[in-house]
């Protein structure tokens, strides 16, 4: 059964237009110029308990509402939503003590105390008694490698520390959906990874619907089965990552070791070079020519080894979205 | 000595430019905070508000305050608090908070002229909206106006821009504080207390204990507030003594601001932000 | 219900106590300011005392218990009002609102309760002596019934200043610069140092029915004075819980708005 039900969801924003300096504030105060920005536009899906779904677009594509929509934060202009059989924007206890919201570039720790103490008192607002939170802790501190990071005042923990911490704070009353907005920006690689191994982990602990917007694609491979494509408010893709690599990109990757250097311009005629760097080169043809490509390569170059790929998704993704926003 | 004459007359003039092109910066910046300077204006109705107190108080006949004496004391003293505002403590710990302080410092000017001009700037926006609501009070209330000789106008500028200038030094001064403590800003509600009480701006110096208006009398305050509003409400004082007295004062507080200035900045460096 | 309410408070003011201690510095600046304030203010309404004179018929005593209740309700201000709003004001520009908003917690108790700072408490303190002293030396003799009247004042004087502040602080959904308008209200509220009959007749109009002066200071002085009609009570309650449902509801209105800044 779906956990998470869409249907035909709009959202428009009301935007007044100013112009700079006195005048124009004037202007503005007797003669407001309005217009309407569809930020969602009629979008519908179904999310089964359990998965992890990915939001992918660029910025402004209308991701980060639909997720606010989604946990009760913003008021649809029109559609409908039903999260775990409720709508969100009523925001009914049992409601929010089923889900969780963690946003990248927000943080909800107390500044100057240890991210124990806020703890604390998230845990008073669920309603958790001390026992059954200090058990919570000790377990999501060992799954996210956490130790005395949680005795230091907030503002003394790295980035990465802090947004550990965050996802503990986040995840102290065990929700069973958790909405993550770009839940690794600006963390390094390592952290990164950290965080996703945790995420991959918790939803196979707890079987946990996660969905999540991100602009890395590290997150979206090594998260999500099946992602979400919006570009200016629409769904432009709705399904498994691996359907997609499959059905949009018509081209295949091949990656050449040469014995000997060669003139790069001479790999052209093959298709589009993406990589040249001496005895390696990485080109991008079109798979209806890929037979013959590969037969005259092999005949005409000093090939050491080849290798034959999809293209990463990054490419294909990133090919997408620039032919629909033309 | 024909050498350093035409320098000389340059770097006045580079100068100018400087604080010209200051102004205008500052005074771009503060129309956009038109919001705020409204709002701050309007928070400065305290002497309005004793004004009432004391028209209905009995007290008053005794010291010998008509309701024309009090009314042109206190709208005057509305005036010069308007024409005073220092804000500088505040602003000058945040900057420093947020380590904007920095590349003001590789400016080849003294910070204290950006701030300073800025706080100049602002009085230039409020001068509007003062007016307006001295005619909203003397609409409302036309027993309430009067008219200063022109002479006496022209020394009261002169007194609240002097009177400013005294407030912002001793701000300036107490702003320092910032390099040595991160919550200087607190010391300003400790300097507002006498500022309250003892400038003027709550009761007329006249209906202290002499005592106490003695202990007012040695402190700059009320050279901030209560001799500008009698030259402007055109009661009697002694505009020569009182003009002495701020400079002094001004003269204490520059040299006592250069000097924390100098330690302040040692120890900025000192810590290497 | 409550009891968990009371709970949750208990933890929220246990750490921002926790919070504020690293500051010690403000304890000194707190109490010496209080001292200087009260000095002043009392200087101040002596001269209107002098050579027996009075202020709008008020006794001294009764006076000074109105000096009392407004050094308390400056107390309450430091200790929850003015710490709150600047949080709020930031949770709404940095759109950390979305996270009070989700939690299964009345958002308004919390925006409005989550901070108590302990530097008001001086104020407090010696708000409640000035009152004790007030109703002492004016030989009143304060039965528990009247006891009890003037706590009633001054809860629904709290719930007012409460209720006023909260409004204000609400619009910031709307305006970033809240504070210049809280300002605004604080220092109008200053007014509310004297009895409100030493103000002339129109302006007792307004501090009654636009800003609630008379209710915040005059009339729970009344009320330790024995003075105080049950009119008036009945008012002053009246009028605290139409301002809190009035702030309620404000609230819920504003949040429509609350578009929750995204980036």
């Amino acid at each position: 059964m779906a956990i998470v039900r869409v249907e035909r969801l709009s959202k428009s924003y009301l935007i007044s237009e100013k112009q700079p300096g006195l005048a124009g504030s004037l202007k503005h105060l007797f003669a407001r110029t309005n217009t309407s920005v569809r930020a969602v536009d009629n979008i519908s899906f179904e999310i089964e308990a359990g998965e992890i779904v990915g939001f992918i677009g660029s910025n402004g594509a209308g991701k980060t509402t639909t997720l606010k929509m989604l946990c009760g934060l913003i008021h649809p202009t029109s559609g409908s939503i039903s999260v775990s059989g409720y709508k969100p924007i009523h925001r009914k206890t049992a409601f929010l003590k089923n889900i969780t919201l963690v946003m990248g570039q927000k943080q909800q720790l107390i500044w100057d105390l240890p991210a124990l103490d806020s703890l604390h008192v998230n845990a008073s607002v669920y309603g958790i008694s001390d026992t059954d939170r200090d058990e919570r802790i000790e377990e999501l501190s060992a799954m996210l490698d956490l130790k005395d990071e949680l005795n230091r005042p907030v503002r003394k923990l790295s980035l990465g520390e802090r947004m550990k911490c965050e996802l503990l704070a986040s995840l102290i009353h065990r929700p069973s959906i958790l909405f993550l907005d770009e839940p690794t920006l600006g963390l390094d690689i390592n952290a990164q990874i950290r965080v996703r191994e945790f995420l991959r982990e918790y939803n196979k602990k707890y079987r946990s619907t996660v969905i999540l917007t991100s602009h890395y694609m590290g997150d979206i491979k090594s998260l999500c089965k099946r992602i979400i494509l919006i570009n200016n408010g629409r769904i432009f893709y709705d399904g498994l990552l691996a359907t997609l690599t499959k059905t949009y990109s018509s081209s295949s990757f091949i990656s050449i070791e040469l014995t000997k250097a060669v003139n790069p311009v001479l790999f052209k005629e093959f298709g589009e070079i993406i990589e040249c760097d001496e005895l390696l080169v990485r080109l991008l043809v079109p798979r209806s020519s890929l037979k013959e490509t590969l037969f005259k390569l092999l005949n005409q170059m000093p090939i050491k080894d080849l290798e034959v790929n999809d293209p990463p998704t990054e490419q294909i993704i990133a090919k997408l979205l620039r032919s629909v926003s033309l | 000595m024909g050498r350093i004459l035409p320098s000389s007359v340059n770097s006045i003039k580079r100068y100018f430019y400087i604080f010209r092109s200051l102004f205008i910066s500052q005074y771009a910046l503060m129309i956009e905070y038109r919001a705020e300077i409204v709002l701050w204006a309007l928070s400065g109705i305290l002497p309005l508000i004793m004004l009432t107190i004391w028209k209905e108080a009995d007290i008053s006949k005794e010291f010998g305050f008509n309701h024309k004496w009090l009314s042109s004391y206190f709208i005057s003293a509305f005036i010069v608090r308007q024409f005073t505002a220092v804000w500088v403590m505040v602003i000058f710990e945040k900057d420093n908070i947020e380590g904007k302080l920095s590349p003001y410092l590789l400016q080849p000017i003294n910070p204290f002229w950006r701030y300073y001009i800025s706080h100049i700037a602002e009085q230039f926006i409020r001068i509007p909206f003062v007016f307006i609501m001295l005619l909203l009070l003397f609409v409302l209330e036309p027993s309430f106006f009067w008219s200063p000789s022109l002479i006496r106008i022209i020394l009261a500028i002169i007194a609240i821009f002097s009177a400013f200038t005294l407030r912002f030094l001793i701000h300036w001064f107490f702003s320092m504080l910032c390099f040595w403590t991160d919550r200087a800003s607190s010391i300003e509600r400790l300097l507002m207390i006498p500022y309250l009480f003892l400038s003027g701006l709550v009761a007329p110096l006249e209906a202290f204990p002499p005592v106490i208006r003695f202990v007012a009398l040695s402190t700059p305050f009320p050279y901030i507030l209560s001799f500008p509003s009698k030259i402007l409400s055109g009661q009697d004082v002694n505009i020569i003594n009182g003009y002495l007295v701020m400079f002094i004062w001004m003269l204490i507080f520059l040299l006592l601001g250069r000097v924390a200035w100098k330690f302040g900045l040692r120890k900025y460096s000192g810590m290497g932000a | 219900m409550n009891l968990r309410f009371l709970s949750i408070i208990g933890v929220f003011w246990s750490k921002s106590i926790l919070a504020e201690i690293e500051y010690r510095v403000n304890l000194i600046v707190e109490i010496f300011s209080v001292i200087g304030n009260l000095s002043g203010s009392i200087l101040i309404l002596s001269l209107f005392y002098s050579n027996g004179n009075n202020l709008g018929g008020w006794t001294w005593n009764a006076s000074l218990t109105v000096l009392g209740v407004y050094t308390l309700l400056e107390g309450f201000t430091t200790c929850i009002l003015q710490p709150n709003l600047s949080r709020i004001v930031s949770h709404i520009q940095q759109g950390t609102l979305d996270f009070i908003l989700l939690k299964p917690f009345n958002s308004q108790l919390w925006v409005s309760f989550r901070i108590f700072s302990p530097w008001g408490l001086p104020s407090v303190v010696s708000g409640i002596i000035l009152i004790s002293i007030g109703i002492h030396s004016s030989n009143e003799v304060l039965s528990f019934n009247s006891f009890l009247i003037c706590f009633l004042m001054l809860i629904s004087s709290i719930l007012i200043l409460y209720s006023l502040w909260f409004v204000i602080a609400s619009t910031s959904i709307w305006f970033v610069r809240v504070w210049n308008a809280n300002e605004v209200l604080r220092s109008t509220l200053v007014a509310g140092r004297y009895p409100l009959s030493a103000y002339p007749d129109s302006l007792r109009r307004f501090f009654t029915f636009i800003i609630p002066i008379g209710f915040l200071t005059t009339v729970p002085a009344q009320a330790a004075m024995n003075s105080v009609s049950i009119g008036v009570i009945l008012a002053s309650c009246a009028f605290a819980l139409l301002l809190l449902w009035i702030s309620n509801r404000f609230w819920l209105f504003a949040l429509r708005f609350y578009t929750s800044a995204s980036s």
